[in-house]
């Protein structure tokens, strides 16, 4: 009877960090829900699964690692190689088919090499993998300095295709609430990782070896378990789930490029920090990943959906949650620790259930305590963001100084009759570009020093029109972001005028903050306005 | 009998912690002698000097100023991630101060000063300096507070400054890059005395931080905390303040890497500033002979060449042509050729060589 209870509270115990992530997502997600018009549509949650699927398998491949007590830094630049390897092979015209599992490959022969040198040369994982994320990023502008667009029918038809949600949407009409292919691969990696970690040889060696500061490595090989084969295969394990992302990010976002997937190395140790899994290894559940995941894309969402605060308060706000939970995990172990003292003292017997109780109550009240702070911590960053909301979205103005934005003059064109009327800021050239776009067929393009013009036929731009409505630009689901572009990347000031309905939306690309459509309208738009003549 | 001598002044050459980084230097400098042309020239130019040799020294001044701190911090078997982050919020606490309207605040009172003017200054240049070194130094603490007395693990403690800390110098910029114009902090990043001025901070730095740590029993204090914490305490040494000095001692450099950085570009862009440095610093310290991970024994002097290989191999990769976008890929090679030097096999090798070696010359 005791015995069980004890073992109940291990239990309990064990879950503890997974369930306040749960729960923390689902107070996030339901505050939200009560402060934003816009979350309570259904297809806003899903959005937390379309616009990170490359998260989730990375997750995977990090977490199996951190539970076997490393870390690879080298996620980001793998996914960036084999963004940019991939669409190089592409456009070289190879077959898709083919480039998908040589990719798979790298991603196995590149964690191959790194878990080589941490199990054989004994060099520490930080180290070896920060020299995987150098080597891959560098191999990246090896490949190719300037990004490579994807045209590939295979990845258009993985990107374009909806899978709709029985129930929540209409299938006639291939309306409501839907996630993408990409989505469905992630949950079946997560599913997969899950297997592995808890119904195979391969995973009780992982959690044998995590934990205690490398300590329990050493009783793991004591105990006959293959410690050195397991950790060459989990770096494997990590590399092929970089690439397995990489090629999710590439067909996301339709493009090669070393830049991608910046610092995303950190996003994805955030979320693995978030969903309960202690950097020291040998505890925590993938799943907790998943939630971890949708807990950062919340934050951002929500930062989004509030409309006046900066996108640097989603680090912010990672940074505080991560604190949190260490925080708790630590307090957990030490408690631990302590138990197992008392019960190796034999005073367990004594004052057991009362004391157990109001450890209990007291360990909640803890938790109420770190909750209470990410809650306050958020609530500061709304007030802040109140304040600082009459000096405007932060994103328009700040990404090249060289060259002012010129939403004025884009108004004056919609005035004088332009269609679409689109400002792309930025870049590494800081390029000011402004395109019109006339319901005759006249396109105008500005970049401050030259004009160009193209004659496109009315039907052409009657169909961009419709198929941009079609994208949901009139609707909810299409909203502007605000956030600090990063040096390479561009700003897009879109106005368009539809039967009436006129609206302008803001994006920056660079990451995953704008919605996807819109860049499927960019990209659309790019195939109809003419293209500058290269610098002399 | 003189080649038996030669042989154990090989091994005692090859026994100290300095060997990698002065064997990888003095390689590095010679590709350049081979392939490069005029590398080591030097010239005066209006009493400065100039040279491939004199850009090196100058632009490896904010990773040898980082991995000073990061030394101390790894010898207590820590690590620092944060240190990056830091240098972005000096930078940007030194920025505001200097002109707050830049970032949108409304002074009263009637300043005429225009912006661009470059003596204005809203608060005198030293109360700038020291407010933001100690604003670096509270990151520091907070770094050090985590590790030492909530007993975090310090990559994760530092983490999550490495990550919250660009946001917070995102929201002190109001996220908008700021110019200096102000000519007098500028000269800490820009200024020449023959060679560039801030040589001579790290200099000081250089000699503090090795008067601390050698002529003070500090030194023994931080290697025998990294040895064994517990052991420490046991010997009646308040290991929690030695951590919470060495992590207040690395922000503080990154405070001042911080300001070099912000001078020498008069922009700051808390984007920008320092990103990945703490991955350069760490790897310095590493060439340089100090144990990632387990602590223990350090050598100050090894971090500094350590930071020079990377800066001259980054040089001379330029020099050579290789392009600024690669060097990332050049600089992963170098990682690989010390996990290499370093790792026990090879060493254990060496060794065995050098006796063999050494033995077949004493039987001739």
């Amino acid at each position: 009877m005791m015995k069980s209870a004890t073992l109940r509270r291990a239990n309990v115990r064990k879950f503890l960090p997974l369930g306040a992530t749960v729960s923390l997502f689902i107070l996030a997600f339901l505050a939200g829900v009560v402060a934003f018009t816009a979350m309570r549509d259904g297809q806003s949650f899903f959005n937390l699964f379309t616009t990170t699927p490359f998260l989730l398998i990375l997750v995977v491949g990090e977490g199996l690692v951190i539970i076997s007590g490393g870390i690879d830094l080298s996620v980001g630049g793998v996914v960036a190689l084999t963004t940019v390897a991939s669409a190089a092979l592409l456009t070289d015209g190879w077959d898709p088919w083919l480039v998908i599992p040589l990719m798979l490959v790298m991603g196995l022969l590149f964690g191959a090499v790194m878990g080589l040198f941490i199990t054989y040369l004994k060099v520490q994982p930080f180290i070896a993998t920060l020299a995987g994320m150098w080597l891959a990023r560098g191999l990246c502008y090896v490949i190719s300095d300037s990004e490579i667009r994807i045209y590939d029918p295979l990845y258009k038809l993985l990107a374009g295709t909806r899978i709709l949600i029985p129930g929540l949407a209409d299938p006639a009409t291939k309306k409501g609430d839907y996630i993408t292919v990409l989505v469905v691969v992630a949950i079946l990696v997560l599913a997969v990782g899950t297997f592995l970690a808890h119904y195979t040889q391969f995973g009780r060696t992982i959690y044998a070896m995590g934990g205690n500061n490398g300590a329990n490595e050493q009783s793991a090989r004591l105990m006959g378990l293959h410690v050195d084969r397991t950790k060459v295969q989990v770096y494997m394990i990590s590399g092929f789930c970089s690439a397995l992302a990489g090629i999710a990010y590439s067909i996301y976002v339709g493009s090669g490029h070393g830049t991608h997937a910046t610092g995303m190395e950190l996003t994805v140790i955030a979320a693995v920090v978030i969903g309960g899994m202690p950097l020291t290894g040998g505890e925590g559940y993938l799943v907790g990943g998943l939630f971890g995941v949708l807990i950062t894309a919340l934050i951002q969402s929500l930062i989004q959906f509030n409309g006046q605060l900066s996108s640097w308060w989603t680090s912010i706000v990672i940074g505080a949650l991560m604190l949190v939970f260490i925080g708790v995990q630590s307090l957990l172990s030490t408690m631990n620790a302590r138990q197992l003292t008392a019960r190796r003292l034999g005073t367990t017997a004594s004052g057991s259930p009362a004391s157990g109780k109001r450890r209990a109550i007291l360990r909640d009240r803890r938790f109420l305590i770190g909750a209470a702070v990410v809650v306050a911590v958020f609530v500061a960053a709304q007030a802040i963001g109140m304040q600082s909301g009459t000096n405007g979205p932060n994103g328009a103005s700040a990404s090249c100084q060289l060259k002012p934005n010129r939403q004025d003059r884009a108004a004056e064109l919609m005035k004088g009759g332009a269609v679409i009327a689109y400002e792309r800021n930025g870049g590494a050239g800081c390029v000011d570009e402004l395109y019109a776009i006339y319901p005759d067929g006249r396109i105008v393009a500005d970049n401050g020093t030259q004009t160009v013009e193209k004659k496109a036929s009315p039907p052409e731009v009657d169909a961009m029109l419709a198929s941009i409505n079609d994208l949901g630009w009139f609707t909810d689901n299409m909203y502007s972001t605000s956030h600090t572009p990063c040096a390479q990347c561009f700003s897009y000031f879109t106005s368009v005028s539809y039967k009436g309905q006129e609206k302008t939306i803001q994006a920056v690309d660079g990451g995953t903050d704008a919605p996807a459509k819109y860049w499927l309208m960019t990209g659309k738009l790019s195939t109809l306005v003419p293209a500058f003549p290269a610098p002399q | 009998m003189s080649a038996a001598r030669s042989a154990s002044r090989l091994d005692r050459m090859r026994g100290s912690r300095l060997f990698v980084p002065i064997f990888a230097l003095a390689a590095i400098l010679l590709l350049d002698l081979v392939f490069v042309p005029g590398f080591f020239k030097l010239e005066m130019k209006d009493g400065h000097l100039y040279g491939s040799l004199v850009d090196i020294l100058r632009n490896s001044v904010p990773t040898v100023v980082l991995a000073l701190g990061m030394t101390l911090v790894i010898a207590t078997g820590g690590v620092d991630l944060s240190v990056g982050a830091v240098m972005a919020i000096a930078a940007s606490v030194a920025c505001i101060l200097i002109d707050p309207r830049i970032v949108g605040v409304n002074l009263q009172g009637n300043i005429t000063a225009v912006v661009g003017d470059p003596t204005y200054s809203f608060m005198p240049i030293p109360v700038v300096i020291l407010v933001s070194l100690l604003a670096a130094i509270v990151c520091g603490l907070w770094n050090g507070l985590l590790v030492a007395f909530f007993r975090i693990q310090p990559m994760v403690a530092t983490l999550i400054l490495m990550i919250a800390g660009r946001g917070i110098a995102q929201l002190l910029t109001n996220s908008t890059k700021i110019i200096i114009f102000n000519d007098a902090f500028a000269y800490i990043g820009n200024g020449f005395i023959v060679l560039p001025f801030s040589l001579a901070i790290v200099a000081a730095l250089f000699a503090g931080a090795w008067l601390l740590t050698r002529r003070t029993a500090i030194g023994l204090f931080v290697e025998s905390v990294g040895i064994s914490f517990r052991a420490s305490l046991y010997t009646g040494i308040n290991e929690k303040l030695i951590k919470l000095f060495v992590y207040a001692f690395c922000g503080f450099c990154a405070g001042i890497a911080g300001l070099i950085a912000v001078s020498s570009i008069r922009t700051s862009d808390a984007n920008q500033i320092g990103l990945y440095t703490e991955l350069d610093a760490i790897l310095a310290v590493v060439i340089g002979g100090t144990v990632l991970g387990s602590g223990g024994r350090f050598s100050l002097l090894g971090s500094v060449l350590g930071a020079l290989v990377i800066q001259a191999t980054q040089t001379s990769m330029y020099a050579i042509g290789v392009p600024a976008s690669a060097i990332t890929a050049v600089k992963a090679v170098m990682v690989i050729v010390v996990i290499v030097l370093y790792s026990r096999q090879v060493q254990d090798a060496g060794v065995i060589i050098s006796t063999r070696l050494g033995r077949r010359q004493t039987a001739a």
